[in-house]
């Protein structure tokens, strides 16, 4: 299968935090989300990815070009919404086109003008009047006009009312008819990718822990639930992380067979959400499974 | 690159009526030399597009569209010289209608208006684009100040050297001092654009 972002052996490093030997992949035709917490590396992975930042070593390739020989050619291609506002804040939507637009060889008026009726977007009014929904409304009706084959997308449910949430997932969902295209982003709000990603990349204190296909992880990774004396040295080692409590232990699993071997029918096994995954992955530090 | 310079003008539109009222209101004010006017009102519209793009992470949307950090810079450098040019020519046509159809624009005056907007970008945009602009403000005080006693301890210690490089200059017919000023003030540009081409290719968003 094609992959449309490679980042090999990728390390960044800044002042108290660094990206580590990050080795990724993007395939194309997928949707894959992208998680981990605050301050995982997430805005600095996609930076990386657009060229907004340099990596200290290792290699980044997009649709298996590389930004030092050809960074028009590949951003041509891209269409991006970023977590911060990116637009002149006295300008209006109609004054950003009118910037944008050239940029773009491929550039539709009409699919803009579909999203900016659909998104009830003022044309004539500042930037800064807009909320940070509106903000990103108009961001996503710009990256989605010039035929992007790979939208970027960081923290784009962020700050957005549920309503639009879900109908921003519907158009995304529409948006993948097309075979050809990829979606990329990064998210904490985890129930978002329940509805759409196929894949789920997910980064720790600035590590790749996985890259799975979403449905495989409610098969590896179990909540387990039991009583405490079940557990000793031994026995703990087999988990992300646990939680005791008076009345029992809860842990997540990232190998659930061996837990089930293991306990038998002595503990309770129960569905992980991400956020479950997410968590106890930041209390154990570090994944084995 | 034709796109980024439209880009800066585009962004000012609001402005441009007042630029217009600055002109019109010199005019009529006769010590105000036009070069001098030209340069002012060049130099605030291009500092202005900069500090537009600074204020609002432009930046990151610039280098997020198809375009090179070559690009980017290389539209400023030559936007400079497009805008200064438009200013002349907006100055030069109003005087030309206001003064009574007489040119008071006078080929000099070109060179002296280009002259100083080149020379005065060659130091300046290098700093804009190495620094973030809270500190330009502060860091153009101390440079100023600087600059002014550098240049007094420089003079005071060669005194003699410069005296001969100025006779020399003097005694040049005008047609070379001008061409010996415009090739040295062409070198400079250039070497301002390979500097901050340099820096903003090292720039992180």
């Amino acid at each position: 299968m094609e992959n449309v972002i490679e980042l090999q052996n990728v390390t960044k490093s800044f002042k108290g935090f660094q990206v580590k030997d990050l080795s990724i992949a993007v395939k194309k035709g997928f949707v894959t989300g992208f998680i981990g917490g605050n301050g995982a590396g997430k805005s600095t992975t996609i930076k990386l990815i657009m060229n907004l930042l340099k990596q200290d070593s290792g290699s980044i390739s997009v649709f298996g070009l590389t930004h030092e020989t050809n960074e028009r050619a590949i951003k041509e291609r891209i269409g991006f919404v970023y977590d911060e506002n990116i637009f002149y804040e006295n300008l209006t939507l109609k004054d950003m086109k009118k910037i944008i637009r050239p940029a773009y060889q491929q550039w539709d008026d009409a699919i803009f003008q579909k999203y900016i009726n659909q998104f009830e977007l003022p044309l004539n009014k500042k930037i800064k009047t807009f909320s940070k929904g509106m903000k990103m409304k108009a961001s996503l009706a710009i990256a989605l006009s010039h035929q992007a084959e790979l939208i970027i997308m960081d923290e784009p449910t962020s700050g957005l009312d549920p309503v639009f949430r879900r109908e921003l997932l519907n158009i995304l969902h529409e948006l993948m008819q097309d075979g050809d295209k990829t979606i990329f982003f990064s998210t904490h709000i985890t129930t978002d990718l329940d509805r759409i990603a196929d894949y789920i990349i997910f980064l720790n204190d600035g590590e790749h822990v996985f890259t799975k296909e979403f449905y495989k992880i409610q098969e590896d990774y179990a909540i387990v639930k039991g009583p405490l004396d079940l557990l000793d040295a031994d026995t703990e080692q087999e988990f992300v992380a646990v939680q005791k409590s008076n009345i029992g232990f809860e842990g997540l699993t990232g190998n659930k067979e061996r837990i089930e071997s293991l306990f038998g029918e002595s503990v309770v096994l129960e569905k992980p959400t991400l956020e479950d995954i997410m968590y106890y992955t930041k209390k154990g530090g570090r994944l084995n499974g | 690159m034709v796109n980024l310079i439209w880009k800066d003008i585009l962004i000012q539109k609001r402005q441009i009526p007042i630029y217009l009222g600055i002109i019109i209101l010199c005019f009529w004010e006769d010590g105000v030399p036009l070069w001098w006017l030209a340069f002012i009102t060049s130099i605030s519209f291009i500092m202005n597009a900069f500090y537009y793009d600074e204020k609002d992470n432009i930046n990151i949307l610039l280098n997020s569209l198809p375009y090179t950090r070559k690009q980017i810079v290389i539209s400023k450098y030559l936007g400079a010289l497009v805008f200064t040019g438009l200013f002349i020519g907006v100055i030069m046509g109003g005087g030309f209608i206001i003064n009574g159809m007489e040119l008071s624009f006078s080929w000099k005056d070109i060179l002296h208006t280009f002259g100083l907007i080149m020379a005065f970008l060659s130091i300046i945009f290098p700093f804009f684009y190495k620094f973030k602009q809270q500190y330009l403000m502060i860091g153009a005080m101390v440079l100023f100040v600087v600059a002014v006693f550098a240049f007094r301890i420089v003079m005071q210690i060669f005194n003699e050297q410069f005296d001969k490089v100025f006779q020399w200059l003097a005694s040049l017919p005008e047609l070379q001092l001008y061409s010996f000023t415009a090739l040295v003030i062409l070198l400079l540009y250039s070497a301002s654009w390979l500097l901050s081409m340099r820096i903003y290719e090292r720039k992180v968003f």
